[in-house]
């Protein structure tokens, strides 16, 4: 698995490794469900704001299943390819079935002691996921399906029972749409360009980036982590998956991953080395950020040679999701035409 | 809003040690660095966190440990962990 340099740009290039593709669906539909739908709809039958007979009601007047996830064709990149976008629109509708109404507020510590990161009681079984590459990918489209019919009468049984009105999901899908990778990338590409803006986003964090018209977000404190000639900072949150998702979207998917976790804070350097082919001189210090969720910490990666008299708007194209947690360098001018040579974007 | 440091016991470069157990219930700190000693690197004062948690928790500090003493090895890496301060006592004292 050398090639794991892996950035949501190079996501959409040739696609190399249909196992590392495959295992990554996986994991992120698994968490997804386990993590953010089904304990949302426990927390939600617990209080007696919609319950299991709300659902039944609502699959009763939902539409038809939607329409299968890519079995049409035998092209497994394609079929894969396909899954990907089912598991995007699963993970945004989520994000819509999970604002709060404004008479049922709850926290943030509600739901994960509800969803099990404290305590293995709560937690919801996820299936194995054995067999060949093409059994995997057919469980994949089956599972898709489901979950997402689950989710659509979710959302049914929210509107129909007035837990949620048009209006609060059309001001959140706006909400989401502002916020991602990119606000991430123009962040660093600032901090690049102004040294002004670097000192405050080091000192002040989440307050400096309103002047980008960025929305700072609430959750805690930002941290930045400067990589410099001597320094390379790589961020995990070893007890859940802490990232400040409210103001740069998500992270990478392997970030959630316990692997990941587990071998970042025994042997950072080896991990890097071995899991995403960044291989740092014995001259540079590694240094781990474990978050604690009041602070989340994102890094500052080091701006690559070559790009002198570059805008801030080609300088934000060199940063990829992997640098912001520094899992890899911004990308390389050279590197940059490679990614972009044949996508259209 | 008053300086962060005002609000903590503990000051920047103060070797400090991690407790094995908190009877307040805050559960946010990794099993790995209970009982070891690090130093104080970042002061960020009691973060008002609403989104996240009931109330506010005690002052947080990030501490610095090498891997090596945490997990062995010979590794010159450095770990940096966000910890509250009721998880945090003086290096050399004994555990209560």
């Amino acid at each position: 698995m050398a090639a794991m340099a892996h950035s949501t740009q190079a996501a959409h290039g040739h696609m190399q490794d249909y196992e590392y593709h495959v295992q990554a669906i996986e994991a992120d539909l698994e968490y997804w469900r386990t993590k953010r739908l089904e304990p949302r709809l426990i927390q939600l039958h617990r209080r007696g704001v919609l319950t299991f007979y709300d659902l039944i009601r609502a699959a009763g007047h939902g539409p038809a299943a939607p329409a299968a996830a890519g079995e049409a064709t035998h092209d497994t990149e394609r079929r894969i390819r396909a899954l990907e976008d089912a598991l995007d629109e699963y993970i945004r509708g989520i994000a819509l079935a999970s604002i709060d109404s404004p008479d049922q507020p709850s926290v943030i510590e509600d739901t994960r002691k509800e969803r099990g990161d404290y305590d293995d009681f709560f937690r919801i079984a996820k299936p194995s996921h054995g067999g060949t590459l093409e059994e995997r990918i057919a469980r994949l489209e089956h599972d898709i399906r489901e979950y997402q019919r689950l989710l659509d009468v979710l959302m049914r049984a929210l509107l129909d029972k007035g837990v949620l009105t048009k209006a609060d999901i059309e001001r959140q899908r706006a909400f989401l749409a502002g916020r991602g990778a990119f606000n991430g990338a123009r962040i660093v590409a600032r901090a690049w360009v102004d040294p002004a803006f670097k000192q405050a986003l080091l000192t002040r964090g989440r307050e400096a980036v309103r002047e980008l018209n960025i929305p700072p977000g609430r959750l805690g404190k930002l941290g930045v982590a400067e990589n410099t000639a001597t320094l390379h900072n790589v961020v995990v949150c070893t007890l859940c998956s802490c990232y400040p998702h409210d103001l740069l979207g998500d992270p990478p998917w392997w970030y959630r991953d316990d692997s990941y976790k587990e071998r970042i804070v025994r042997d950072p350097r080896g991990t890097l080395a071995d899991r995403f082919n960044l291989r740092l001189p014995d001259t540079v210090e590694v240094r781990v950020h474990d978050s604690t969720s009041d602070v989340r910490w994102m890094v500052l990666p080091r701006r690559p040679r070559g790009t002198d008299g570059w805008s801030e708007e080609e300088l934000a194209r060199l940063v990829t999701t992997d640098s912001l947690v520094g899992a890899a360098p911004a990308l390389t001018p050279a590197a940059l035409a490679q990614t972009e040579c044949g996508v259209s974007r | 809003m008053p300086a962060p440091e005002a609000t903590h016991r503990f000051r920047l470069g103060e070797r400090v040690r991690v407790k094995e157990a908190n009877p307040s219930g805050n559960p946010r700190t990794p099993a790995y660095v209970r009982g070891n000693t690090g130093i104080v690197t970042a002061l960020h004062g009691s973060i008002d966190n609403p989104l996240d948690h009931r109330g506010v928790y005690p002052p947080l500090c990030s501490v610095a440990f090498p891997v090596r003493e945490v997990f062995g090895g010979a590794s010159r890496d450095m770990l940096s962990v966000d910890l509250h301060e009721d998880w945090l006592a003086p290096a050399g004292t004994l555990e209560e």
